[in-house]
């Protein structure tokens, strides 16, 4: 017993080493965007300078501004694909459909990136070109359809595994009251799902802004998304200005977090707020 | 067909429960089925012009011997010990880290500290790479600090190693590791490790013969969450470890984006998800023989212990 306090110690240590280091490089990005030089790694001296820049940058803004259109749009598919899904999955889990995409959906979950987005990029390509479907040559459709599957299985899952932990009474309550099947779902089971249906939106819309190596496939010249755009100034040459427009999109994602997390908090206390975005559940 | 027994109302519930997985299961046909099989044909192929992509009239496994070539495999074998080294690393940080957070931090803590955990989660990869790169840099502050301290008299050149590559890949991965084997631990139930320790067992014995092997399901998802995406990854690659980062993403995406030879690079994305596929199915046998070796000594030593007090 005389062990226990020492070896306590050191994994508060390592606990505290180990979110130092999730930390540092999220510091390091937010210091430099105060940097006044004109390349981010050598500090110049602090000002607002890289602001006014990236926030007058066209090239940054509408980058920044497909990212955001694409994030959307593919939420909003993986919201409305995944919550039926995992609803279906849920109540009819032997069913062979259910069998079949639990299946597909897991492979797309585990998939690396770069098989998505090499395989994407063809398809698309001869969809638009060869089958005269013009549709998937706009970029922002690309863009939504490619991160859409992704997340997609994401909310399925979520919406799914809430689904397991509720009984269907409230849901054969309402039946027994002669409530129609739509209206059913849309008063008694909807409500009922909204913590993992706003997670899911949540993460599917980062997951989007974060996606870099399917994007890079998928993109056509003119819309291209943030962070391919980041991607291709890595090679030629790490200015303030993106600093400055991570730190404020890193507020702006924040700001989300902490409103979807109030509401998941008022809907069901803090456990099962963190349960919900940490898509534990 | 269950709620048939209702009558009447049999009606009103009759929801067709599977159409509802439908229109997924359609999005998914479309958008990841067809063209991931289509990935699998191309690679059967051959490029046959300098402005043509790819073509199939002729069925070959060419393109495989193409693919298996030196360069690829030189390259094959950087990542797979990237890939290898960056997830036994992400085990061993984050392991700890997560007992600690599900045994260790008061339950009030946690929310605090998994939150912690989460914002990296929810900041760009991209970006947050580039922060380590402002890091490393020569000109960066702590290569600086280092020097100003007098630790050491040239620029510190640690970016574009194969070290910085490795530290990328384990940050960018550790919270897709840690997330599981929280949720795992977390479902252990305490009452299971008290019975232990009043059975005499010590702390390690109970952490290695009572709580690890609870938490297996949470290693194994761990374990691929970050294997797989690193395997694919070589955007961190490319901002760390520069021209040394070479990892076989970047051969294959170069074949799509630059050399236009949907062919090769469709035969070495095939390549890369089967010596995925292999790794895992490799270390679930190790792991499974492990697991096997230990209960059934374990059933022996309490057979031994049962037959040796009969009393």
């Amino acid at each position: 017993m005389r062990a226990r306090p020492i070896v306590d110690r050191v994994l508060s240590l390592w606990g505290l080493l180990v979110i130092a280091f999730l930390f540092t490089p999220i510091a390091v990005i937010v210091v430099y965007s105060f940097n006044r030089g004109r390349l981010l790694a050598s500090w110049e001296g602090f000002g607002f300078d890289a602001y006014v820049a990236a926030l007058s940058n066209d090239d940054i803004l509408s980058a920044v501004s497909v990212s955001v259109r694409a994030a959307a749009g593919a939420a909003l598919i993986a919201v409305v694909l995944g919550t039926l899904c995992g609803y279906a999955l849920a109540r009819h889990p032997g069913g062979r459909i259910g069998r079949l995409v639990t299946v597909l959906l897991a492979l797309v979950l585990v998939t690396p990136e770069i098989v998505s987005g090499v395989a994407l990029l063809p398809w698309f390509v001869s969809l638009g070109v060869d089958h005269d479907l013009t549709l998937f040559n706009s970029g922002w459709v690309r863009l939504v359809v490619a991160h859409s599957l992704f997340a997609t299985a994401v909310v399925t899952f979520l919406v799914r595994a809430r689904m397991q932990g509720m009984d269907s009474s409230l849901e054969e309550a309402a039946a027994d009251l002669y409530t129609p099947p739509l209206r059913r779902f849309r008063l008694v089971t909807l409500p009922l799902l909204l913590p993992s249906v706003l997670a899911g939106a949540l993460m599917a819309f980062t997951l989007s802004l974060d996606n870099t190596i399917i994007s890079a496939f998928v993109q056509v010249s003119g819309s291209t998304p943030w962070p391919v755009y980041v991607f291709s100034a890595v090679r030629a040459g790490l200015r303030p200005e993106l600093a400055a427009m991570s730190a404020v999109m890193l507020l702006l994602t924040l700001a989300a977090l902490a409103a979807v997390a109030l509401v998941l908090r008022r809907a069901g206390g803090s456990k099962e707020a963190v349960d919900a975005l940490s898509g534990v559940r | 067909m269950s709620s048939d027994r209702r009558g009447p109302r049999a009606a009103w519930r009759a929801v067709p429960s599977g159409l509802l997985a439908t229109p997924a299961l359609a999005w998914i046909a479309l958008f990841f089925v067809a063209p991931v099989g289509l990935v699998f044909w191309y690679s059967l192929g051959r490029k046959p012009g300098l402005y043509q992509t790819h073509a199939n009239d002729v069925l070959t496994l060419d393109r495989y011997r193409e693919a298996l070539g030196d360069t690829f495999l030189t390259s094959f074998a950087g990542t797979l010990r990237i890939g290898l080294a960056g997830t036994a690393l992400c085990l061993a940080i984050g392991l700890p880290f997560a007992y600690w957070l599900a045994v260790k931090v008061r339950p009030h803590r946690r929310f605090v500290v998994l939150a912690l955990v989460l914002v990296p989660f929810w900041t760009n990869f991209l970006i947050r790479t580039i922060g380590w790169q402002v890091v490393l840099s020569p000109e960066g502050f702590a290569s600086r600090a280092m020097q100003s301290l007098g630790l050491i008299d040239t620029p510190f050149s640690m970016l574009f190693t194969r070290g910085a590559v490795l530290l990328g890949v384990v940050y960018n991965y550790l919270p897709m590791m840690i997330l599981p084997l929280y949720v795992a631990l977390d479902r252990v139930d305490g009452s299971l490790r008290e019975a232990s320790k009043d059975l005499g067992a010590n702390r390690w014995r109970t952490a290695l013969q009572v709580t690890l092997p609870l938490a297996r399901p949470g290693i194994a998802a761990g374990l691929l969450l970050v294997f797989i995406p690193l395997m694919g990854d070589y955007v961190t690659a490319a901002v760390l470890g520069g021209a040394r980062g070479n990892m076989v993403g970047q051969l294959v995406a170069s074949q799509f984006q630059q050399a236009q030879n949907w062919a090769l690079g469709s035969a070495m994305a095939v390549v890369l998800i089967v010596v995925i596929a292999l790794t895992i199915l490799a270390t679930a046998a190790v792991g499974a023989a492990c697991t096997w070796l230990l209960t059934h000594r374990r059933r022996r030593e309490l057979a031994g212990i049962a037959e040796g007090s009969p009393a």
